[in-house]
Parts: C-alpha cells; sequence; structure tokens
C-alpha cells in the first residue's frame, strides 16, 4: 500500500516558499497539500491522511 | 435469541489445517458468531436503550410543569431520536456517515446526534412541537445505530476494521471504553434480609426486612424496603432524590386501594388465618390510619400529599392527592402499573416479612448470584439519558427565569426555540462519564457507587481484550468493606461464574468473568398472554376464590406482578409444563423464561413461591435438557433446584432432568485457553488467567488505523502446538499470543536459580520473542497557540542547521527514520513572525517513526496543524524481562547462554529454554508436563493435540497416551532424554525432560522499569534526592533498609547512603546561644573584595568569636526554620 505510486519528489521542488507535501490516504491518492490548505482527500474527502514514505532522508 | 444449536457445532478438535488452508486471509462472508457472541450483552442492550428504551424513557418523564407570569406553561418530551453519527452540516464530504476507525485515529469522539420532539402548552392548551438538538451522545461500536452495523468482515476491512470486530465499546477521545457489567440485585423480587444495621433507623427497628429492587421497563430503579418493628407493625421505606422517607405500611396499602379495612386485613393475613399475633399486628396496623383521622383512601392520599409535597417540587396547583398519587408512581413498586397490582405485592411482601420476623422463613443471601442480576452497558446508557433529559427541562426553566429578568419575554415558538438552545447540552455529561467512569447525577439512579463505571479496553492483548466484555464486577463499594462474605466463591454460581479467573490479591472475588456459556438476557419478552396460560394451567387468580386453604398454596410471581395462588400439589407440574413450553417455544414463552419453584419444605427454608422471570439483565446459561433432549436456558434462581449432571455415569433416571453441555461449561472464555487445566493445582490456572492478560500478543490487525498511546506486538507469533479446543472455537489463531519453545527441564547453569529462566542465544538471534512497542504521539499546534493566533503550521525555515537532513520540508520526521535522544523531532512555524521552532526527540530510547498521519477536524476543514507520529521502539527479550509457559509459571531471562553452550540432545537438538525443575515440585503443575509431552508428540507427528480439561483421567491417563505417542516416534515413553554437557561434551548422568511448551512473553520489561542515578535533580525544600524514574531520580533508601545497615553494625555505609549522599550541609551555628538560624553573613567591607574572606555574625549575641560550623542534614535546617515560624526555638549543643 505504501509504494505503489510514483515518487513525485520532482514535482515538489518547483514552489519554494510553501512547502509542498505529499499526503496520502488509504485511497491511494496523493495529494499535494500546501501549508495552509485543509486537510482532506480530494478523492474522498476523507479527514486522515498519511505522510509518505521517501527515498530521500538521512538514514 | 436463539439458543439452540450455538453450542452444537463445537469443533471435534484443534487442527492446524486451517492455517494452511488456501482460503485463510481471505475475508468470509459472514462474521464468526463464536467472537460476536462474547459481547452480545453490551451491543444488544445498548440496541434495547436506544430503540425501545429511549421511547419508553421518554413516555415516563413526566411533563415538565411550571409557572411562568401567571401562565401555567407545561413541557413534555413526546418523542427523541439518536442518529447514526454523522459529519456536521456544511462539511465538504462525499460520505457523510463517520466510522469508527476515524475517531480512534484521530482521537476523537464516536457519537451521534440527538434530537428530541418537544411539545409545550400554556395553561393546558397545546401550542406545538419544536424539535430539538439536545447534544451529541456517543455510541456504541457495531450498534444498530452505528455505521458499522452488520457489515461483512470484506467491507469491516475497508472501513479499517477488524474482520471480527465485535463492538460493544464507545470511543471517546480516540480512546475505546467499556461500561462494566456490576452486580445488582435482582429486579422485581422480594429480598427476605438480615441486617443488624437496620436496628439503628429509629426506635422499635428490628435487623429484619424485605428488600425489592424495583426496575420499570425503561430501566429506572427504586429500592424499596419493608421494615419489622417490634411491636409488630411494618414501616415502608423508600428513597426518593438521595433522600430517605419511611411510611407507615398502613397508610401504603390504604392510598393504593379502596378496599375495606376489612378486605385488606383479609389480603395480608392470607395463609395465616389462625396467627393471632400477626392478626392483632395487622389490625394494629390498620388502627394507626384511622387514628389519624383516615379512613378512606381519598382522606389518605391528602393526607399523604399534604405531608410529601414540600419534597416533591411540584407545581403549586396540583392537589394533595394528586401530589400523593405522584409520589406512589415514582416511588413504590414502580415496575408496576396499577395500584391494585402495588397492593397485592406491598401484601405479599408483608406476608414474607412476618415469616422471616418469626423465623418460619430463611433469609436470602444477597451476595449470592441467586438473587443477583447485572447492570447491562444499555441500562446504564439508557438511565443516564433519561436523567439528563429531564435535568435538560429543569435548565429551560432557569434559562427562561434568567431572560425574563433582563428583558419581557413573550412566550411564543421563536422565543422558545431561542430558550432551548440555552438549555444544558448533553454532551459533555455523556463524555464525562464514558471518559471518567464518574456519576455526576442528582438521583443517583439507585446505584451504591458513583465512580468506576467504565474502563477502558485495553488492546494489549486479544484475551485481555476480550474479558473487559465478561467481566462483572461486584461494585467498588464491597472494595472496601473488611468481611470476605462478597467475595466468596458460592456454589451457587456455578454454570455462571468462573471459579478460577479472579483476580488474587485486592479484588479478589469482586471481580468475576462470566462462563464461555453464560448469556445476559438483553431482550424484553411479552408477557401479557403469560397469566392467562396460568390460570389455563390451574393458577387461582388473586381475586378468585381458592378450594384450599391459602397455607397451602404457593404464590405465583410473574416479573414481579402477584398473578395468583397455585394448590401445592399443582405447582410441580405447572413448573414442569411451563419448563416444557419454554424449551419448545410453545404458548409465546420466551426462551430465557426462569421457572422458579421454591417448594415448602416444613423447614424454615427459603420463602416458597412459584417465581417466574422474563426480565432483562439476568444472567443464564444453556444445559441440555435430557428430557426434551434439546438446549434449556435456565436462570440462576432456578438452579439450585435442579439435578444437573456434568458426565452421563452421572444421569440418574428420575433424578436427573438436565446435563452440562460439556464438563468445561464451568470456566470462563480465558480459563478454557489454559490446555490441561485440569490437571494444574488450582491456584495456578488461576495465575494464568492473570498473566494471560499480560502477554504481549498480536492484538489486532490494524495497527496502521490505530493512534493508541502505546501498543504492543509480538514480532514471531505462533499458533500452539497444544491446545484446547474452544481456542479454535474463539479463532485465536488470528490474535496469537506465545511462541512454542523446546524446553529442557534442567538444572544447567545456576543461571536458572529462583524460577529464572535461560534463553539459548541462537534462538534469540533467530527472533524468539522479539517484539516491539507502538507509542502514538499526537502534537495539535493549535493548543500552542497563544491570543487567538492562528498562523502555526508545520515546517522548517529552509537552510536551519538545527536540521540538517533530519527533517524534511514539511517540519516530520522521515518515516523508517530512527531518531535517538535529541535528535530533531518536528518542526513548525509561525507564518506571521516568520519564526520555526524545533522540537527535540527527549526519550533515551532509541525509535522508529513507524508512520504519521495528518489529521484535520470534524468539518474536514482543519489545516496542516495536528499530527500524530507512530513510533516503533524494538524490544527484543533483553535480560530482566518476564516469560511464562501457560500454567501460571513465570520466569524471568537471566542469561542468553550461547548455543554451542547449551546442552544437546542425542540428535543434536538444543533447547530454547532451560527451565528450572525446582519449579515443580511445590507448583504441581502437571499440566505442564503433560503440555511438554504432547508438544513434543504433536511436533514429532506433525499433528495438534487437544489439551481441553477433563478428556483424560485416573483410567484414561494423559502420560499413557501421550508417552505411548512419544514411544512410537522412538522416543522415551516418559518424555526424557539422554543430554550432553554443551559445556565439556560428556553425557549427562540424568535422563533430561525435554518437551514442546508454549511460552507466553509478559509485558513487564526491564527497559521500562530500570531505574538508577549518581548525581541529578535534587527536591528545592529538602535538597535530598528527588524520586521518580521518569525524572532520573533515586530509589528510597527507607527505614527498613536503615534497620537492615543497623543490625549489621556498618555505620560507616549508614552515614555515607543517609547523610553524605542525601542532603549534607554545612551550616553555621553560634555556640554560646546554640542558634542554627541567627548567624549571618556579615556586609564584607569593600577593602575585602579583593579576598574571599567571609565573616559570620550572630544576630543575638553580637558576637563574631562564637561561629562556628557544624555538618548537618539541608532538611534539618529547614525543619529549624519552620519550628521558629511557629514559635518554638531550637538550641544546638556545639561541644
Amino acid at each position: 500500500m505504501w509504494g505503489l505510486t510514483v515518487d513525485t519528489q520532482k514535482d515538489a521542488k518547483p514552489s519554494k516558499q510553501q512547502p509542498m507535501t505529499f499526503i496520502y490516504r488509504k485511497c491511494l491518492t496523493e495529494n499535494e497539500i500546501i501549508s495552509r490548505d485543509p486537510i482532506r482527500c480530494r478523492e474522498c474527502q476523507y479527514r486522515i491522511m498519511y505522510r509518505k514514505r521517501t527515498k530521500t532522508g538521512g538514514f | 435469541m436463539d439458543p439452540d444449536g450455538r453450542w452444537r457445532n463445537l469443533p471435534s478438535g484443534p487442527t492446524l489445517k486451517h492455517l494452511t488452508d488456501p482460503l485463510y486471509g481471505i475475508p468470509q462472508e459472514q462474521q464468526k458468531p463464536a467472537l460476536q457472541e462474547l459481547t452480545r450483552a453490551h451491543v444488544e442492550s445498548f440496541n434495547y436503550a436506544v430503540r425501545e428504551g429511549l421511547s419508553h424513557a421518554v413516555q415516563a418523564i413526566p411533563p415538565f410543569e411550571f409557572a411562568f407570569k401567571d401562565e401555567r406553561i407545561s413541557l413534555t418530551i413526546v418523542d427523541a431520536v439518536i442518529s447514526p453519527p454523522t459529519v456536521p452540516k456544511g462539511s465538504i464530504c462525499k460520505d457523510l456517515s463517520i466510522y469508527p476507525a476515524e475517531c480512534r485515529g484521530r482521537r476523537s469522539t464516536y457519537r451521534g446526534k440527538l434530537t428530541a420532539d418537544i411539545s409545550w402548552s400554556v395553561n393546558g392548551i397545546p401550542k406545538g412541537i419544536i424539535k430539538q438538538f439536545l447534544g451529541y451522545v456517543p455510541i456504541m461500536v457495531k450498534s444498530k445505530l452505528c455505521n458499522l452495523y452488520s457489515l461483512p468482515p470484506r467491507a469491516l476491512i475497508e472501513h479499517h476494521e477488524e474482520a471480527e470486530e465485535m463492538g460493544g465499546y464507545f470511543i471517546i477521545n480516540g480512546i475505546e471504553k467499556v461500561i462494566r457489567m456490576l452486580i445488582m440485585p435482582r429486579r422485581n423480587f422480594p429480598i427476605a434480609l438480615t441486617r443488624p444495621k437496620w436496628k439503628t433507623r429509629g426506635p422499635g427497628y428490628t435487623q429484619y426486612g424485605v428488600s425489592m429492587h424495583c426496575v420499570r421497563d425503561e430501566h429506572s430503579a427504586v429500592n424499596m424496603n419493608l421494615h419489622y418493628l417490634e411491636n409488630g407493625t411494618v414501616m415502608l421505606n423508600f428513597i426518593y432524590r438521595k433522600e430517605l422517607f419511611f411510611l407507615p405500611l398502613g397508610f401504603a396499602l390504604k392510598a393504593l386501594v379502596s378496599f375495606s379495612d376489612y378486605q385488606i386485613f383479609q389480603e395480608l393475613i392470607k395463609g395465616k388465618e389462625d396467627d393471632s399475633f400477626f392478626r392483632n399486628s395487622v389490625s394494629q396496623m390498620l388502627r394507626i390510619v384511622t387514628e389519624e383521622g383516615c379512613s378512606t383512601q381519598k382522606q389518605v392520599l391528602n393526607y399523604l400529599g399534604e405531608r410529601f409535597r414540600v419534597k416533591l417540587n411540584l407545581p403549586d396547583w396540583y392537589p394533595d392527592a394528586q401530589a400523593a398519587e405522584f409520589l406512589f408512581n415514582q416511588c413504590i413498586c414502580i415496575h408496576l402499573k396499577s395500584n391494585t397490582e402495588k397492593f397485592y405485592v406491598l401484601c405479599l411482601m408483608t406476608r414474607k416479612l412476618f415469616a422471616l420476623a418469626k423465623g418460619e422463613c430463611m433469609e436470602e443471601n444477597p451476595d449470592s448470584l441467586v438473587n443477583q442480576e447485572v447492570l447491562t452497558p444499555g441500562q446504564l446508557f439508557l438511565m443516564f439519558l433519561k436523567e439528563k433529559m429531564e435535568a435538560w427541562l429543569v435548565s429551560i426553566k432557569i434559562a427562561l427565569d434568567k431572560k425574563a429578568q433582563k428583558t419581557d419575554v413573550s412566550i411564543n415558538t421563536d422565543n422558545l426555540m431561542k430558550i432551548f438552545n440555552l438549555g444544558t447540552d448533553l454532551t459533555k455529561p455523556f463524555e464525562y462519564l464514558l471518559a471518567t467512569g464518574n456519576l455526576r447525577s442528582k438521583t443517583g439512579l439507585g446505584f451504591l457507587q458513583d465512580s468506576g463505571l467504565c474502563v477502558v479496553a485495553d488492546k494489549l492483548n486479544f484475551i485481555r481484550y476480550l474479558s473487559h466484555f465478561r467481566c462483572v464486577h461486584r461494585g467498588a463499594d464491597f472494595a472496601k468493606m473488611r468481611t470476605t462474605t462478597v467475595r466468596r466463591l458460592l456454589p451457587e454460581s456455578w454454570g455462571f461464574l468462573c471459579p478460577v479467573h479472579t483476580p488474587d490479591g485486592e479484588p479478589c472475588g469482586l471481580m468475576n468473568h462470566l462462563t464461555a456459556t453464560c448469556e445476559v438476557v438483553t431482550q424484553f419478552a411479552y408477557t401479557a398472554s403469560v397469566p392467562a396460560l396460568l390460570c389455563s394451567l390451574g393458577v387461582t387468580p388473586v381475586d378468585g376464590a381458592l378450594h384450599r386453604p391459602y397455607s397451602e398454596c404457593y404464590p405465583v410471581l410473574l416479573d414481579g406482578v402477584m398473578v395468583g395462588w397455585v394448590d401445592k400439589e399443582l405447582a410441580p407440574s405447572i413448573a414442569d409444563s411451563l419448563r416444557h413450553f419454554k424449551v419448545l417455544r410453545e404458548k409465546r414463552i420466551p426462551p430465557w423464561m426462569e421457572v422458579a419453584l421454591i417448594p415448602m419444605t416444613g423447614k424454615p427454608s427459603l420463602y416458597p413461591g412459584l417465581f417466574l422471570f422474563t426480565t432483562p439483565c439476568r444472567l443464564v446459561r444453556p444445559v441440555q435438557n435430557l428430557e426434551l433432549g434439546r438446549e434449556e436456558l435456565i436462570g440462576t434462581m432456578e438452579q439450585i433446584f435442579m439435578n444437573i449432571a456434568i458426565f452421563e455415569d452421572e444421569v440418574f433416571a428420575g433424578v436427573t432432568t438436565h446435563q452440562e453441555l460439556f464438563p468445561h461449561s464451568l470456566l470462563s472464555v480465558i480459563a478454557n485457553f489454559i490446555p490441561f487445566s485440569d490437571h494444574n493445582q488450582s491456584p495456578r490456572n488461576m495465575y494464568q488467567c492473570q498473566m494471560g492478560k499480560q502477554t504481549m500478543g498480536f492484538p489486532l490487525l490494524t495497527y496502521r488505523d490505530r493512534s493508541d498511546n502505546k501498543l504492543y506486538r509480538l514480532q514471531t507469533p505462533q499458533s500452539p502446538l497444544v491446545r484446547p479446543y474452544m481456542y479454535d472455537y474463539y479463532d485465536m489463531d488470528n490474535y496469537p499470543i506465545g511462541t512454542n519453545a523446546i524446553v529442557a527441564v534442567i538444572s544447567y547453569t545456576g543461571y536458572d536459580m529462583e524460577d529464572a529462566m535461560i534463553v539459548n542465544k541462537a534462538s534469540w538471534e533467530r527472533g524468539f520473542a522479539h517484539g516491539s512497542v507502538y507509542k502514538s504521539e499526537f502534537i495539535d499546534l493549535s493548543e500552542k497557540i497563544k491570543q487567538g493566533d492562528d498562523s502555526l503550521v508545520f515546517g522548517v525555515k529552509p537552510g536551519d542547521p538545527r536540521i540538517v537532513q533530519k527533517l524534511d520540508n514539511d517540519g516530520l520526521p522521515f518515516i523508517g527514520a530512527q531518531l535517538q535522544y535529541g535528535d530533531p523531532y518536528y518542526s513548525y512555524l509561525n507564518l506571521n513572525t516568520g519564526e520555526s521552532f524545533v522540537m527535540y526527540y527527549k526519550s533515551k530510547e532509541n525509535c522508529i517513526v513507524d508512520n504519521i498521519k495528518v489529521c484535520s477536524n470534524d468539518t474536514g476543514s482543519g489545516k496542516f496543524k495536528c499530527i500524530c507520529i507512530t513510533m516503533r521502539v524494538p524490544r527484543n527479550p533483553t535480560i530482566g524481562d518476564k516469560f511464562a509457559s501457560r500454567h501460571g509459571q513465570k520466569g524471568i531471562l537471566s542469561r542468553l547462554w550461547p548455543a554451542e553452550d547449551m546442552p544437546f540432545t542425542e540428535s543434536g537438538m538444543v533447547p530454547d529454554i532451560l527451565f528450572n525443575p525446582h519449579g515443580f515440585p511445590s507448583r504441581m503443575t502437571i499440566g505442564m508436563l503433560i503440555e511438554s509431552m504432547a508438544g513434543k508428540s504433536a511436533a514429532l507427528h506433525g499433528l495438534c493435540h487437544d489439551a481441553t480439561p477433563f478428556i483424560f483421567s485416573e483410567e484414561n491417563s494423559a502420560l499413557e497416551y501421550f508417552g505411548e505417542m512419544l514411544k512410537a516416534a522412538g522416543y522415551n515413553f516418559y518424555g526424557t532424554e539422554r543430554l550432553y554437557s554443551g559445556i565439556s561434551g560428556v553425557e549427562l548422568e540424568a535422563d533430561i525432560f525435554i518437551g514442546v511448551v508454549y511460552y507466553q512473553r509478559l509485558r513487564h520489561m526491564v527497559s521500562d522499569k530500570f531505574q538508577v542515578r549518581t548525581t541529578g535533580a535534587r527536591d528545592k525544600v529538602t535538597n535530598q534526592p528527588i524520586g521518580g524514574r521518569n525524572v532520573q531520580g533515586g530509589i528510597r533508601f527507607g527505614e527498613m533498609e536503615r534497620d537492615a545497615l543497623l543490625a549489621h553494625g556498618t555505620s560507616f555505609l549508614l552515614h555515607d547512603r543517609l547523610f553524605n549522599c542525601s542532603d549534607r550541609s554545612v551550616a553555621h551555628v553560634c555556640v554560646k546561644c546554640g542558634s542554627l538560624l541567627s548567624p549571618l553573613l556579615e556586609k564584607p567591607p569593600p577593602s575585602w573584595s579583593a579576598m574571599r574572606n567571609r565573616k559570620y555574625n550572630c544576630t543575638l549575641c553580637n558576637r563574631t568569636d562564637t561561629i562556628d560550623t557544624v555538618s548537618v542534614p539541608y532538611v534539618f535546617r529547614y525543619f529549624v526554620a519552620e519550628l521558629a515560624a511557629m514559635n518554638i526555638k531550637v538550641k544546638l549543643d556545639v561541644i
């Protein structure tokens, strides 16, 4: 379930000031959320999202 | 409720097959009934409460009438509905319903809306109905109001639930709460009691009384007592709004019916027509009433109404008689509808009371299950709901009065709707009740206790979780009692409460668990046809004429209603035919009816009568009816008059009528999981029931969706090779709690003394008993906001040196990252000021970030403010961790021993665990020896053995069976083997007993417990080292430890511990006046500024040469200062 989608890290880079994050819901849609956006899944409007596992990071 | 056949198709024996079944792990069409049964009492009682119960309760709430500006306003709740949990209006959402998983994940409350229709009238003219929202009430998971109701496993999994979710609990702020089942007195049954305490209730009172716990259909309860007075009269005692009231019985009887005094007299003396004392007493009671000038029913009602109305808070325009009737409706025999019924029941109680006082019948034991039932969660919920709705009506009046003080309010629909919104919300009280378990109530709901009503359904392992729903508590008040009578295990509770599954120590015998087969009646039955049926069977109605004298007849009671009288000879056959109808479901007799014929014996035994119960909340259990060949549900009261065989050979024709479904039906679900428990000494089984609940296991399958503070997980669980078939019946393979281990019973290295055990290091390296703890932490930035600033958001300042690659751009740690003490944990920004804050990981234990949930709010409009970080702490076994077999044999891991130094068998097998043989002789856990042999043979033959108790006996011995099996595999009959020392390679002289035992890892781990201190924080006031593990404190060196050192004469060590390592300080003292307080530091002259000279001066003696220094404990100086504050001088003799 965690790894089914393509790593879209590249798309995130362009926006500089507003950090973007990819957060997931279990309906497996990816959501791009800017820090002022409400937390809600685009597809199912579910109110809990999961942070995506990335390959970056110091470990 | 369909009891038939539930226990028919039990698995014939345990099997490992379904683990290898290709269908394993694929959701079934239907949930398994076995697990659902366990929480049924909870779920169904709640279902009743929110549907029929709620409408009953609404009807039972009397119209609230009050005067407002010379107008009589009346508010009545006509209807109330609770809706399933949905999102509030205005939220952006596809699916409006909320599911429990979201509430657990977001730590919110799973609740539904309560709306009521309130009709209002002015001066008796109805003005209309207003629909009003009263608040949110918590909804029980898997009840009819829950959105998961009747979903198949596949759909449950889609909603992030367990496939076999059983429900039965509430979710309050993300925590699962269970309403405890409490023992209550049996409803609507007069219990004869003797209480010496009653003598102090007033002059003439005796210890004799008859008590009745009256409960209505909507579960509101009132206790009522009849007291016997020395002069032969009777006092009726009841409680209204936590206040005690006493009323002479004559008044109550005359107020209830318009019978003549002679009729009342005749009714009371039924069965004792010749007893002149009794006749005198009865006429005396009636005379008292006449002496007060009350000869008719009307006069009595007026008389009572006049005296009681001050306490009743009724509107002024009610006449006295109506007030008295209100009192009778609310307090006396409230389970009965008509006053005539109340009259007959009061008469019966009076006769019982006289029989008790004259020693003609035995008192009943209120601690026995015979006279008890349980409080079901739905019952508490409904009672609380009813009371809070009544309180809401009162709050409306207060709100109206308040508003009227400020402005001129006219009563119309618009204004009233505004006022309604000012009423007290029900949300808070409900959440408070379930979150804390404390009952805040005006009436007390007729309970003895007001705290401890709810407990957290701990998901430590599945066994513990499950036992919360099977637990029955006697009540918090009994825990303080000195006497042990309430804790005693009585034979009456056979088959209903498990004799093994109770904790030892403080709550012993107070906290019991239902047996696996025991059920709680949750439904109401239609009983209107039963009296007619009884009459057709030969019962004479109460007002009918009997052919036999009353002394030779049994009174017949149905749910606390006096139905009539039945001939002594006829009664057994009536009871039999009722039982017949009950088992065969004929004549609309519910299968859960209890038919208890308490016979006349001619001796002072229990008060005779034919008592029929169909009420809910009773405990019932299925047994086999031998005559009809079907299962029958029997209750606690009828059981003591029945002959129930256990085994076939105990059946005696003409005597035995019933047989147990299986011999282990006396055990609880958890006690049923103990293998060969019939071979163990009984306390060992008790210990296992406790330890099973502390085991690290695999409590759930949805780790991702949970935000519990702490969850344990056993990484390498296994299905036990030896187990009772009940393990398969409850499908415990989904939630295993241990590992099969090769155990050699040997005293090998000396590291296995005193219950310590040695684990093979190679097994450990391969993952034996590996586990982890999931810790979740909620971080809500909205709680950190000051002055309404709404601009905190997770994030990092670009290029922050504190973070460097440790946190992602959103200010959160990477999933899978390892966190150490002092690592950046998360970071957030203030968008207005641009400030960034970094928080650091503050635990000393390393962990791995398992997942991070980002949570919104109810409406789905929450910003990036609330997250839940779940961390995984690896907890592989270390020295000091606790393990236990399933036989109450616990031990501490004392050493991880290298595999090459472990003893080995001829075949090269090396044990996983070395168990000290001294653990057996005194504990006599033969079950563990048998399990070891059975496990060994199971492993050798590829079997799974049945360890159900009571299948082996002296004739058919377990040793024989498993010994032969071992022999067939080429092993020693007794399960022993020759072992070789792993150190020298020499063959050991003794035969070593070696086999396979299922081991559990308990949650007590050194990592949570170790406490060390060298230096550290000290107390501000005393300057002594502080205590407490989480603040790096020390362990108290107390009086007893001091005594030990004193006795050893090790005074230097003592001085070191208690003085130098504690609060040693150097104080200045004036030798002359002996004061510790008077020496003060003199202000040094400026010329001294280069030097470090200090000069003290005694302010009392005004001298500097008398100052000396002494070493004293710092607390002593504090003590001297405190004494000085009380004007007490302390003088030190300094030599």
